[in-house]
């Protein structure tokens, strides 16, 4: 028995200096907090792993270093994916704790009680830069409660990319213009060579924003000015048509499986013409794949019947939740980052269009002539994307129930299933109508 | 009247284990009940009780109806096809042969490694671009290369392709679990029916499987509960679609919850699953009774 004893712990013992050794890490961290507090203030910062590389690394190490040494302030910077976003959100909100400042990369309605009021932050900069355009202001503020529920710096184009070789072949060497070139072009290539047409039809963000951008062309919406439902019109059916159509001339059961990087690695791959998407394919067609970077050219939103019109692709949304330690430091940072935002432009590689155009008043010279592009003038399309770009939820405001109908995917799944067959673009319209009500008459 | 010494310290071993059952396992459930029946969205900050209006707002929704039809399809498949092919592997691994030990090693992989790994690797091999399999089967001249099947674009091989692959997760437990009532029945058994002249077959069918049926009953039941429950295949390898044909209930209540930001129509979808899984865990416990008195 005292054999054992020397030769190990006993429980008891065991308990005892297990124990002493939590409490006094305990201590210890407590002790480390409170001496960090003492040293400065703390801004912590959640947002998305940004999808250009080196944005982060201005941000985090030049930015919110600057920022924090001018303010006296501890600044971290915490990244997630951007599949995991809203779980985060979603995860801070209830347990009322978390980062002061969280980015959003589409309008957080939802979370509108648990936010301040981000109206003062808008004043301090409309100052300076003049107000926001509409796309921010409608994908920030709720007009019944005349709240903005959110702070958006910055949205990110949504253009056609097209192969400029496949789509020389078939009599379109500058790319489709109209979604009927798109229907006849895209047609005319998988007959002749085989390759088929990118528009996803899948339940992830890229579909939400390219048929929704074929919605809108057609004439058709969710919900009018009023944020009605109106999803049942014979607008929405020509839309539904026109897509029913397009798959089955010119795209594969393929469309029905995407994640958001799958049109990307489609094209890239050399096996899609034409894709709807942010810059993030020829940024990273420049980068890895030069020889394909020359053959992917951009072409604004496509023309439609009624008109010409697409959505932003991401939408940078920040929200200082009411529970944020510091919500002063939060509202003055975002205030200087709208300052250097002619930086944030740059560093994002013309990701990330400002939502306060004075900002970055030489937008349309830089993006007209990029030595990594090919050629240099490839982004001059964007120059005037605000002609075309608008908000989720148009033609009304981003609301909530815009919001719940986004990320259940109704309308890609309303196309999707019109475009399998399975369901007339009558009755397509239909129960999306079904759905959507149900959703708003939560919402009300 | 005071405990005694080693009572204290029975209640001092097991609170622990209490502890944590309530506040990893009974305090959602029980937050679940509440939100089903009230409206808490993730920016709400008030609880309203509001019945049963969440119950019939998602009856109303034809993904939900599907999404309970999808479970069921799910998970009674997934258990057909890991029964069959764990007892197969369970008589080829109780006797011995050479790499024996290995074999075990590369059949229990799929269980001891994550979940998310093994369906992020499955979802590569099915891809629309780089699928491994249809490279194969266009280098075979099987298929075209803009022909290849879309595993998971077509909704019956989406739903074939989730249920394989949560089949490939689910087999090396119940493989382990059968192959310890294989090796538990007494050997003279099935050598006395030899001699008697009972081939291979029949000795399985009217000795071995009979007398596997408490243990196999206990394979099924927690792979009932184990599928039933389960999100992670759907949600990495078809996000529940083409157009909602694969989305299951705890995929959904997810979309809807956490995504959708409606937390009680999320809780009312979870909930769903709690009569069948209470009724299936009121089976396990009688069925694993039975096993320890046989």
């Amino acid at each position: 028995m005292s054999k054992t004893k020397a030769a190990g712990l006993s429980r008891r013992t065991f308990l005892k200096v297990t124990g002493a050794g939590v409490l006094a890490a305990a201590a210890g961290e407590g002790l480390l907090a409170g001496a960090a507090r003492a040293q400065g203030k703390t801004l912590k910062i959640m947002q998305w792993s940004h999808f250009v590389p080196a944005y982060d690394t201005w941000f985090d190490g030049v930015f919110c270093k600057q920022w924090g040494q001018k303010h006296d302030t501890h600044v971290t910077v915490d990244h997630i994916a951007i599949g995991e976003v809203n779980a985060r959100a979603a995860a801070e909100a209830s347990a009322r704790r978390g980062h002061d400042l969280f980015m959003f990369l589409s309008p957080p309605a939802a979370y509108e009680k648990l936010v301040i009021d981000h109206r003062e932050v808008y004043e301090q900069v409309a100052k300076k830069h003049g107000k926001p355009i509409d796309l921010g202001h409608k994908s920030t503020y709720n007009p019944k409660t005349k709240k903005y529920f959110a702070f958006s710096d910055s949205y990110v184009p949504d253009p056609g990319n097209y192969r400029k070789d496949l789509w020389s072949q078939v009599g379109f060497p500058n790319g489709p213009d109209t979604f009927d070139d798109l229907r006849k072009g895209a047609k005319a290539i998988k007959d002749k060579l085989g390759n088929p047409c990118g528009l996803g039809l899948s339940q992830e963000l890229d579909t939400n924003m390219a048929m929704r951008a074929v919605l809108w062309s057609f004439g058709g919406s969710v919900q009018d000015e009023h944020g009605r439902v109106v999803i049942r019109s014979p607008q929405t059916v020509e839309a539904l048509k026109f897509v029913r159509a397009l798959y089955r001339e010119s795209e594969t059961p393929e469309v029905f499986t995407w994640d958001p990087s799958s049109n990307n690695r489609g094209i890239l791959a050399g096996r899609l013409s034409y894709v709807q998407n942010a810059i993030s394919v020829t940024r990273t067609a420049e980068k890895e794949n030069p020889e394909m970077s020359r053959q992917i050219q951009l072409v604004p939103a496509l023309r439609g019947p009624v008109r010409r019109i697409a959505s932003e692709h991401v939408m940078d949304c920040y929200v200082i939740w009411k529970f944020a330690e510091n919500e002063e430091g939060a509202k003055q940072f975002l205030v200087d980052y709208i300052d250097a935002f002619r930086e944030a432009f740059r560093a994002s590689e013309f990701y990330n269009f400002p939502c306060f155009p004075s900002t970055v008043p030489d937008l349309k010279p830089l993006i007209s002539n990029d030595p990594t592009a090919s050629p240099p003038d490839k982004y001059k399309v964007l120059e005037n994307v605000l002609a075309w770009a608008t908000n989720i939820g148009y033609p009304g405001y981003a609301s909530a129930a815009i919001d719940e109908a986004f990320n259940t995917f109704v309308i890609p799944t309303m196309f999707a299933k019109v475009a399998r067959g399975d369901l007339s673009p009558e009755d397509g319209a239909r129960a999306a109508e079904q759905e959507l009500k149900r959703i708003f008459a939560k919402w009300e | 009247m005071a405990l005694r010494s080693s009572t204290r310290l029975g209640v001092a071993m097991f609170a622990p284990a209490l502890i944590y059952i309530a506040a990893v396992v009974g305090l959602p459930l029980c937050l679940a009940f509440l939100y089903s029946v009230g409206d808490v969205r993730v920016g709400s900050v008030g609880y309203h009780f509001v019945g049963l209006d969440n119950f019939r707002s998602v009856l109303r929704s034809p993904t939900f109806r599907r999404s309970l039809a999808n479970s069921f399809v799910f998970t009674i498949v997934t258990q057909l096809i890991v029964i069959v092919c764990a007892n197969l592997l369970a008589l080829a691994l109780r006797d011995r042969f050479r790499g024996r030990g290995f074999v075990r090693f590369l059949v229990l992989l799929p269980w001891v490694a994550p979940i998310s790994l093994g369906a992020i690797g499955w979802k590569w091999l099915l891809d629309s671009i780089y699928s491994v399999v249809n490279w194969v089967l266009v280098h075979l001249h099987l298929v075209r290369p803009f022909d290849a099947p879309m595993w998971l674009g077509e909704p019956r091989l989406a739903m074939a392709s989730v249920i394989l692959v949560h089949a490939w997760r689910m087999l090396p437990f119940s493989t382990v679990i059968l192959l310890a009532g294989l090796t538990s029945i007494p050997k003279d058994i099935p050598e006395a029916a030899a001699v008697d002249g009972a081939g291979f077959w029949r000795s399985y069918f009217r000795i071995v499987l009979p007398m596997m049926t408490p243990i196999i009953n206990v394979a099924v039941l927690f792979g009932v509960i184990f599928t039933f429950t389960d999100m992670t295949v759907v949600y990495i390898l078809t996000r529940g679609g083409p157009y909602d044909s694969t989305q299951v209930l705890p995929s959904l209540a997810f979309f809807t919850g956490i995504l959708g930001s409606d937390l009680s129509e999320g809780a009312a979808i979870s909930v769903f699953l709690v009569p069948i899984l209470a009724v299936i865990a009121i089976l396990m416990l009688r069925v694993a009774q039975k096993a320890e008195v046989v």
